[in-house]
């Protein structure tokens, strides 16, 4: 009895071995976050399918790895993630429960963008959680800035060739492509950030470093005290402290975050704008694509 | 005794090693040191029918619950390694022991499947498979301790888990053990093997919500001569909003676990834990259970168990948290049972993410 049991257990098992999918015409992306998944997109055209893990209107540090993700990656010939330990919490769990070889980290099946484009706020020397919830390689909200999401669409592009050979050329020349849209609609970008006068914005946390540093804006204040610490009424006060003396004209608070702290602040400075922005495509209705995001923080800034 | 010395020479050993590689500051070595986490769990506890003796690992009064490091990395382009040993003090003694709680490789290589060998925590109920640390509240429930012993079923063996192809998350785990399980599979026969079922299901219910439902059972020899089987099951509703989902959050869960061991002094044993979980703020949670044991024929004039259980949990981050748990236990023919309980738990180093 024992050794039919064994034996029908094994034959189970072979079975699920061997029933693998069945081949797909067109490469199967997984990206972790909707701005990934959109410049997948843009880069791949009719030639991959793509989905995404982290919705626009979650925060990308700390989503929860439900065994439905692993059963999309299960089927996935490539994820693409952000890196820069965006997803240290949640990515390797659904990694390891796909049981997808082909998508396993070091291979050609798993490639994190951030390892294509140069890092900001890189900490130097030792670092420890009592500075909150620091990355040690770097911020690794990039997405935020068009010209490294060029560069990382160039890079992508390569490694959708080595997957999909065929198709190598398209992808590269969409690649080319969009990196040129983005440079030239920086330069716009730029223009009407600098007519609008605003220098200086205050954030909830420290996501939009790369778009204030590609827009020459400067972020004097954070409404978090820490990386990953929620705001304290001590810190709220010398926000405010810091609005006065500096005469910030606009807080963006991302919209995952709870944009109620900033009523306090609008009491005691009501010149203060406050826009509870998208940082994500799909972060917001009408927001589908990376330019639809960019325009929108770019209008936000300009007030409309 | 002397083992212990011996667990314990032999891991600081391990980490001055390691601190040695990471001290030569080489990248290379460094970045081949296995991820190294800890995490210290404290008590005060004050129970109506709990011991005042500190020679009882659970008394009443201030004591270090718990101390939990854990090792993982992978060990080559085959295999993934994961140890952790568990700190705490040893019954009828005021000293701390280490035990081996999780020690185990298991493939990242193959396609479908993952293969374990080594001592792990038994894919029987979703409660059996966690950590002191990552226990929903305080303590496990009842039945838990009551059918599979304070340590739950966590025995050397071999499990394979599959991934079924379907449009949701079908998970079929099988596992053989070793039977050393005090309370179930006490046999002495060192050839003795027991097996573990467990299907497991998650479906997406919306962008915000799951439900999970999972049956699974054993088998294996005991003491007497007889054969013990424990069977059960779990459901679990998820909900986290898509949007503001950082500060608030609603889990409900129910688990259900009976025992028949034949030729044991409690032959049949059975029980049931319903709790919700809700988290009305970034870093707070409030919590309510509600258990019974004694599910078995009235025949058999065995007594049964209600609890009913509070809990309060503050997180200042994902690295610390600190809970309240008041208990009201009824027993059959005892004097109802009152107990309150403070619990800290840090954590530090690079903690593996938590199962959903």
């Amino acid at each position: 009895m024992k050794i039919k049991l064994a034996t029908l257990a094994l034959l189970s098992f072979s079975g699920l071995l061997t029933g693998a999918m069945p081949a797909q015409a067109k490469l199967s992306v997984i990206a972790a976050t909707p701005d990934i998944a959109a410049l997948v997109a843009e880069i791949g055209g009719s030639e991959v399918t793509v989905d995404t893990i982290a919705k626009g209107t979650q925060d990308p540090h700390y989503i929860e790895a439900k065994p439905s993700y692993m059963t999309k990656m299960s089927h996935a010939d490539l994820v693409v993630a952000v890196g820069l330990d965006l997803e240290v919490g949640w990515m390797p769990s659904i990694l390891r429960g796909a049981r997808n070889p082909k998508i396993a980290p070091g291979s050609n099946g798993f490639f994190e963008l951030g390892s294509t484009i140069e890092p900001l706020e890189v900490p130097e020397g030792k670092i420890t959680r009592a500075e909150g919830d620091v990355h040690p390689f770097g911020n690794p909200h990039f997405t935020l800035d068009p010209i490294r999401m060029g560069i990382a669409g160039v890079a992508l592009a390569e490694r959708l060739g080595q997957l999909d050979a065929p198709h190598a050329a398209a992808y590269v020349t969409r690649a080319k492509a969009f990196q040129k849209r983005m440079a030239d609609k920086t330069k716009l970008w730029q223009a009407r950030i600098a007519k609008s006068n605003v220098k200086e914005i205050v954030t909830y946390h420290k996501t939009l470093t790369y778009f204030f540093s590609r827009f020459g804006l400067k972020n004097p204040a954070i409404l978090e005290p820490k990386p990953g610490i929620p705001p304290t009424s001590g810190h709220i006060m010398e926000v405010i402290a810091t609005i006065r003396e500096k005469k910030i004209p606009l807080i963006m608070v991302e919209n995952y975050f709870d944009p109620t702290v900033t009523n306090r602040i609008k009491e005691d400075v009501p010149a203060v704008r406050v826009a509870v922005v998208p940082v994500a495509v799909e972060g917001a209705p009408g927001i589908k694509t990376l330019d639809d995001l960019y325009e929108k923080l770019v209008a936000t800034v300009e007030g409309k | 005794m002397r083992r212990n010395i011996i667990y314990v020479l032999v891991l600081l050993f391990s980490l001055s090693s390691l601190a040695a590689f990471a001290a030569a500051g080489a990248g290379a070595s460094k970045a081949f040191n296995p991820d190294i986490s800890a995490n210290f769990l404290g008590l005060v506890l004050r129970d109506t029918r709990g011991s005042n003796l500190r020679t009882d690992a659970r008394h009443n009064g201030i004591s270090f619950q718990e101390g939990e490091l854990q090792f993982t990395a992978d060990v080559d382009p085959y295999f993934r390694a994961s140890a952790l040993f568990s700190v705490a003090q040893k019954d009828n003694s005021t000293d701390f022991g280490i035990d081996p709680e999780e020690v185990y490789a298991e493939s990242i290589a193959l396609p479908v499947v993952t293969v374990r060998i080594g001592k792990f925590k038994a894919a029987l109920g979703k409660n059996n498979q966690l950590h002191t640390h990552a226990y929903p509240f305080i303590d496990q429930p009842l039945i838990n301790q009551d059918l599979l012993g304070t340590e739950g079923l966590n025995e050397a063996g071999v499990s394979a888990a599959a991934l079924v192809p379907a449009p949701w998350f079908v998970e079929l785990t099988l596992q053989g053990l070793g039977t050393n399980n005090a309370k179930i599979f006490n046999s002495q026969q060192s050839g003795d093997y027991a097996g573990v079922a467990s299907l497991k299901n998650l479906w997406d219910l919306s962008d915000s919500a799951t439900f999970e439902f999972t049956v699974f059972g054993t088998e294996g020899p005991n003491a007497g001569g007889g054969q013990s089987y424990v069977y059960g099951s779990d459901a679990i509703m998820k909900w986290r909003p898509a949007e503001g989902g950082k500060y608030k959050a609603l889990i409900w869960q129910t688990e259900y676990l009976r025992g028949n061991l034949l030729r044991q002094a409690t032959p049949q044993l059975s029980g049931i834990a319903s709790w919700l979980q809700y988290q009305f703020a970034e870093r707070w949670w409030v919590q309510a259970r509600a258990e019974y044991e004694g599910l078995q024929p009235k025949s058999m004039e065995l007594g049964s168990k209600r609890k009913q259980s509070l809990l309060l949990g503050f997180f200042p981050s994902e690295f610390s948290g600190f809970r309240v748990q008041y208990d009201h236990l009824l027993a059959d023919g005892q004097k109802d049972g009152h107990d309150i309980a403070l619990q800290w738990n840090f954590s530090i180093g690079a903690h593996p993410a938590h199962a959903y």
